[in-house]
């Protein structure tokens, strides 16, 4: 039998005495699936269903465990889990029910308000009870189905990967911030291709969680939107067994990325410029850039286009010229600076940011970020960088608005091809002195 | 030392002609003439890298690459194939790299030396 393990003192977890209580009293729980809620009460019924059928069809041998890792309103999410008591949907999903070995667990997590922490509550409730597996699902997912559990868990525990990640098939512009920084600079800096190195929907091993709890990075950026590209930096710097798992299209609320999507692109993006300082002495040695297994079945069902405001992007970019201008010249190489200007005097009909002129830009940026000065702090910076990813954006719904989802795709591949060409030069600016 | 390649294909023809080209380059090369014996090779001569055709009698080359994945995490691979349809194959993306089979073989040692090249 296993015994339960350690933990370090109440102050510094996100899971509370009563949860921490409750947990204890649980016995053999082989995999733990944890869902991040932010009031998804309306949403999270179904995402609790397909995880319970996934678990009893998939692995009826092992206990597992559904916890759910609350930010707002409590009470409502317990509402919803109090409906699904009856588990009538067993019924319908299965012609001989299977033993029912999951148990379900609502916690308010403690700390601060944020996904990360949300995360790091399942975290430790997987390392008290230690588990052999886990996922974690995204609350408000409409696309998931029990199939996503096997394939969530199954590399872990059967092939001895650390990490998983997702592999979803999306529209051309769902997922900017992926496409244009996350994927491409994951490819690029760190040598490894994964796909969507922020998908919110994730395998871990038990080896991954102890590894993470470890870190000393709870009170950051990392503990909001910065934790999925955290985690895929760490599992890859740190030599963990990675994989990709295709769960088909991934059906979520829709956001256009000149409306929605700033605060996540801070987040995400100064998270991303900050880890390439902590794993610099990784990333400068890396040249090339090597594949990533995936497993699954690919369907072709093509997932829910996605409209995008291509004017609404550049307006937001000439707006951004003329807030940003000085921190633009600050920060930009002046060659870069120029051409970027010349950009910004493009009408929106020819308007075009060049593929390495974002690279070599954004690449500036980290540079800055590295040298941070009183004049200049990280947050000026963070936001200096969000127009031109704008335009960006803008560049690249120009270039694909009549390609099909397949051949956006090949762009994508291609673009981060020039990330890895360019690399050289980030190397050189980030280890000169000037 | 020589790095081994492995050069999987079901054309024998191709086989030759390949292995020839790579010889030249300066490698030690070793073939198979389908996936299964492929598999047996990999675990028993741990090649540097291997080539992969897709179109095979048996398993195809998707499915052997993803077999590969299973056991042999960081071996790189080359799909070879006469047909560049099968590039947009999710399963495609554990490649290293995708190479459509032509007379010419330039493109496909540059991206053997590349790749032999890297320090990931």
């Amino acid at each position: 039998m296993k015994t339960s393990g350690s933990l370090v003192s109440d102050s510094t977890l996100a899971i509370d005495k009563k949860a921490q209580s409750q947990l204890k009293q649980m016995k053999n729980i082989d995999i733990i699936i944890g869902i991040p809620s932010y009031n998804n009460a309306k949403s999270i019924g179904r995402v609790i269903k397909a995880a319970e059928l996934g678990l009893a069809k998939y692995f009826p041998q092992h206990k597992g465990l559904i916890f759910i890792s609350e930010g707002g309103d409590v009470e409502e999410t317990r509402n919803a889990v109090d409906v699904l008591s009856d588990k009538r949907y067993f019924e319908s999903a299965f012609i001989a029910r299977p033993k029912l070995q999951t148990e379900i667990l609502v916690t308010k997590y403690q700390g601060l308000s944020g996904k990360g922490t949300a995360l790091k509550a399942i975290f430790e409730a997987a390392r008290l009870l230690r588990t052999k597996a886990g996922c974690m699902l995204d609350a408000d997912l409409r696309s998931i189905s029990p199939e996503w559990i096997e394939l969530l868990i199954s590399p872990v525990i059967l092939k001895g990967f650390g990490f998983v990640a997702p592999y979803y098939s999306r529209y051309k512009y769902d997922g900017t911030i992926t496409n244009m920084i996350a994927y491409p600079v994951t490819w690029s800096l760190y040598g490894r291709r994964v796909r969507q190195p922020i998908g919110g929907d994730f395998g871990f091993s038990i080896e991954l969680v102890e590894s993470l709890l470890k870190k000393d990075v709870w009170q950051t950026d990392i503990a909001r939107f910065g934790i999925d590209i955290w985690m895929t930096t760490v599992a890859i710097c740190e030599n963990l067994k990675i994989c990709q798992s295709f769960l088909g299209a991934k059906i979520h609320d829709e956001k256009d990325p000149g409306k929605d999507l700033s605060p996540m692109f801070k987040q995400v993006v100064g998270t991303i410029l900050g880890l390439m300082e902590i794993y610099q002495e990784k990333w400068i040695k890396v040249k090339g850039s090597r594949p990533t297994a995936i497993f699954g079945f690919e369907s072709e069902i093509s997932p829910k286009p996605i409209h995008v405001d291509m004017h609404n992007l550049i307006g937001k970019f000439k707006e951004g010229e003329l807030k940003y201008k000085a921190i633009w010249e600050k920060v930009l190489e002046t060659e870069n600076y120029q051409k970027l200007l010349e950009v910004g005097k493009l009408d929106d009909s020819h308007f075009e940011l060049p593929v390495e002129l974002w690279i070599k830009s954004l690449f500036d940026f980290a540079v800055a970020y590295k040298k941070q000065t009183e004049e200049l702090d990280a947050k000026e910076i963070i936001e200096a960088l969000v127009p031109i990813y704008y335009a960006m954006t803008a560049s690249f719904v120009s270039k694909t608005q009549n390609l099909d989802c397949h051949q956006a795709e090949e762009i994508i591949t291609q673009q981060c091809s020039v990330f890895e060409k360019l690399k050289p030069y980030l190397v050189n600016r980030w280890t000169s002195n000037g | 030392m020589k790095k081994k390649i492995l050069i999987v294909d079901d054309e024998k023809n191709i086989r030759l002609l390949l292995k020839e080209e790579l010889m030249d380059e300066g490698y030690d090369v070793i073939t198979a003439g389908s996936g299964a014996i492929a598999l047996k090779m990999i675990s028993e001569e741990k090649p540097d890298l291997v080539t992969l055709d897709i179109k095979m009698p048996g398993e195809d080359g998707l499915t052997i690459l993803r077999k590969i994945r299973e056991t042999e995490y960081d071996l790189p691979v080359i799909i070879c194939s006469a047909y560049s349809v099968f590039k947009s194959d999710f399963s495609a993306v554990a490649a290293d790299h995708y190479v459509v089979k032509s007379s010419n073989f330039d493109e496909l040692k540059n991206k053997i030396k590349e790749i032999l090249s890297y320090e990931t």
